[in-house]
């Protein structure tokens, strides 16, 4: 079954683990959808703003506030106190008990221990984004795309609100998570985005992390992106040409070429790099049982260079490009 | 400083290694395999790791006996050159029981024990109260370093963003067991209704009135009914947390920097030295892993002049494989394969050289390992991986 085509959400979860380039993931499926005339919300939420560099190199941070970067396309930094002080400001009103609330120092201390919170608050931004509209009543943002945070299994972030739903028996905390788990868990609006690597335990990670969103968080997965897939490094017929490589003399130089050897030992690299990426994108689609997106291994990574095509429009044509076939 | 000085310090003068990176850079291979360079030293070594990877687990030995050290066999030892007094453990954390079990020591009743353990915050709290993960992997390595079983420690820290992540858990979780609005949470006053509250100051009571108009009455009362179970192993367990941070800062910790060559991670692991240095952390090493280097060292040749010998390549091709063999497409094929992975050589180099003239400069121990064409997963791939950091061939100019 082919999956729904990622521009028909309302919002797009992007996780995976540090080192998977789900920023990248985030930032280039923002950029796509912007060109394919959807107005764009880009939200990530870490300390240090590493999509906004990616996306317009060498700009100012979005913050809080946000940035529209191009036509149509906005990012934002969620931060968790920035978030806390709009709920609190929402909610009460009173814009100076807020802010003598927010530099309380016990109340400082205790938000920088207790669980949860940021997530709730994070994801209650996200809801508040959601439910914006237009002068016309449409909705502000045609697509949120959210940068989850990369630590633990990103299965922290997004059962919270389940968790606070379950654990807190009445009040307005309640009812808000649970307007939060109701956005989380809609297929018509929802989609989390998994992001590998085809690597052992990125491998491993993802199966874990779409098994535990099934059965615990319900959110709709329905697709793995594949960051960094070597392609075939030899052109077809030629699949064993380290094997051949290796038969002539290792030390037989021809010319200003490296020596026999030498030429040998990369290609036997570049194969064995090629194969144990094939089996482990194999591996991905075998134990989670979704397709799977991959995206190209890119040799001078995000540097844009004069003349040369973006990368980050080629790895968005390559996340929409199974939509197409 | 040179291997030998870096082994020598950290790795025999001193008891614990800790392992610091973002994730996704194989920080649980390095400190096995640091782990196993001292056992192959004569030292009695632990590695305690947070998430291996699975084969890597099942090398180690690890799977599903969380929380406990599991020793190598003498056997497997020998064959990897540990000698006869050298020994090698794996530890897998367990973040949930460490928890429980510092509750089981710290607990001032066998009624309190009970309470907290069946607290519903609790069990939430356990293992979503930051730096839960962080709190119960230093304690493990105190609980393993006052046993005395072993001379030296490797820790795997959970990957973080941020350097400080693992130092600062402690920290936070005192502060927060020592805050004026957790007293007050948990004083009867309180808990018994509104009464009272004036004998609290103005700031604080307006926080609570405030938390319990958006969370409602009963998450507090569970909340308080927790931190009060607690108060009674706050004494003991602030005492620990404060022995266990001198540990890790003190003269007998060390800290080594793992990374990869990708920029996102050197952009990663520059913050997380500078953020150590801030702290006054003495980081011992930076190690890059997984680097790609030309075959047989050095900077890759230039190819873009090579095109002409191609046909030469092709008549020795056509020569050692006979005549079955495009021989053209393949020296071509051969041609284009060297150019690619000289880019990738290049591009590593470009990524990390900022940071190794960083750790040159600074005195700093600093190793490059090779990536290799499969994963390490076995013991044998964590020997490869300790011979490449401590017993590297004189390195080529890069």
């Amino acid at each position: 079954m082919a999956p729904e085509s990622l521009l028909e959400r309302r919002l797009v979860v992007v996780t995976g683990k540090g080192g998977t380039g789900k920023t990248t993931v985030s930032a280039s499926l923002a950029l796509a959808a912007a060109r394919a005339g959807r107005r764009v919300l880009v939200a990530e939420m870490t300390r240090d703003e590493a999509l906004v560099p990616l996306l317009a190199p060498g700009s100012a941070p979005a913050g809080y506030q946000g940035r529209e970067i191009e036509r149509g396309l906005t990012a934002m930094c969620i931060d968790p106190y920035s978030a806390l002080a709009e709920y609190l400001g929402l909610q009460i009103g009173l814009r100076g008990l807020v802010e003598r609330v927010l530099s309380n120092r016990g109340f400082r201390q205790l938000m920088a221990a207790a669980p949860g919170w940021r997530e709730l608050i994070t994801l209650g931004k996200v809801w508040h984004l959601e439910q914006m509209t237009d002068a016309r009543g449409a909705p502000l943002y045609d697509l949120i795309v959210v940068d989850a945070p990369a630590t633990g299994h990103g299965v922290a972030l997004l059962n919270v609100p389940g968790v606070v739903v379950s654990a807190v028996r009445a009040g307005p905390l309640r009812r808000n998570a649970q307007l939060v788990e109701d956005m989380l868990t809609d297929p018509e609006r929802t989609l989390l985005l998994p992001v590998a690597l085809a690597e052992e335990l990125p491998t491993r990670e993802t199966a874990e992390l779409v098994a535990r969103v099934r059965d615990e968080v319900g959110i709709p997965v329905d697709r793995v992106v594949v960051n960094g897939v070597v392609g075939p490094p030899f052109p077809p017929g030629l699949e064993t040409l380290d094997a051949l490589l290796a038969r002539l003399p290792a030390g037989e130089r021809c010319g200003a070429l490296p020596p026999a050897g030498v030429l040998a030992a990369c290609a036997s690299f570049l194969r064995a790099r090629h194969e144990l990426n094939r089996g482990y994108v194999a591996l991905v689609g075998e134990l989670t049982g979704l397709p799977v997106v991959p995206l190209p291994y890119l040799v001078e990574g995000l540097t844009r260079e004069a003349g040369a095509p973006d990368p980050l429009e080629r790895l968005g044509r390559a996340l929409l490009a199974q939509e197409a076939a | 400083v040179n291997a030998a000085d870096f082994a020598e310090d950290c790795l025999v003068r001193r008891r614990i290694a800790i392992c610091v990176g973002c994730g996704g850079v194989g920080k649980t291979t390095v400190a096995a395999a640091l782990a196993l360079e001292a056992a192959r030293r004569g030292r009695r070594a632990l590695v305690l790791t947070i998430d291996p990877a699975r084969r890597l687990a099942d090398a180690l030995g690890v799977e599903a006996l969380g929380n406990r050290p599991q020793p190598l066999a003498r056997a497997t030892l020998e064959s990897l050159g540990v000698p006869a007094h050298g020994a090698l453990s794996a530890l897998m954390l367990d973040m949930k029981r460490t928890f429980d079990d510092l509750v089981e020591r710290f607990a001032d009743s066998a009624e309190a024990r009970e309470r907290i353990l069946r607290n519903p915050i609790y069990q939430h709290a356990s293992q979503a109260l930051a730096g839960s993960v962080e709190y119960s992997a230093m304690e493990k390595v105190y609980e393993m370093w006052e046993r005395e079983d072993y001379d030296l420690i490797v820790v795997d820290t959970p990957p973080a963003e941020h350097a400080l992540d693992f130092l600062e858990a402690p920290q936070r979780l005192l502060e927060f067991l020592e805050s004026r609005i957790v007293h007050m949470l948990i004083h009867p006053a309180f808990a018994a209704g509104r009464f009272g509250v004036r004998l609290f100051q103005h700031g604080t009571r307006r926080v609570l009135q405030l938390m319990e108009r958006i969370s409602g009455i009963g998450f507090l009362q569970d909340l308080s009914e927790f931190l009060l179970a607690f108060e009674g192993m706050s004494v003991g367990f602030r005492q620990r947390a404060t022995r266990v941070r001198s540990l890790m800062l003190g003269p007998e910790s060390s800290f080594v920097l793992v990374t990869g060559p990708g920029r996102e991670s050197v952009r990663q692991a520059t913050g997380f030295r500078d953020r150590l240095e801030g702290f006054g952390v003495p980081l011992a090493a930076v190690l890059v892993n997984r680097v790609r280097i030309w075959p047989g060292g050095g900077s890759p040749p230039e190819l873009a002049d090579a095109g002409g010998d191609v046909d030469a390549l092709a008549a020795a091709i056509r020569a050692a494989c006979g005549p079955a063999v495009p021989a053209e497409a393949a020296a071509r094929a051969a041609l284009h394969a060297a150019t690619g992975y000289a880019a990738l050589v290049r591009r590593d180099a470009r990524a990390i050289r900022d940071l190794r003239e960083g750790a040159e400069n600074a005195g700093r121990f600093w190793a490059q390992i090779p990536e290799l064409a499969e994963d390490v997963h076995d013991l044998a791939g964590l020997a490869r991986i300790a011979d490449a950091v401590f017993r590297a061939p004189s390195e080529g100019t890069s």
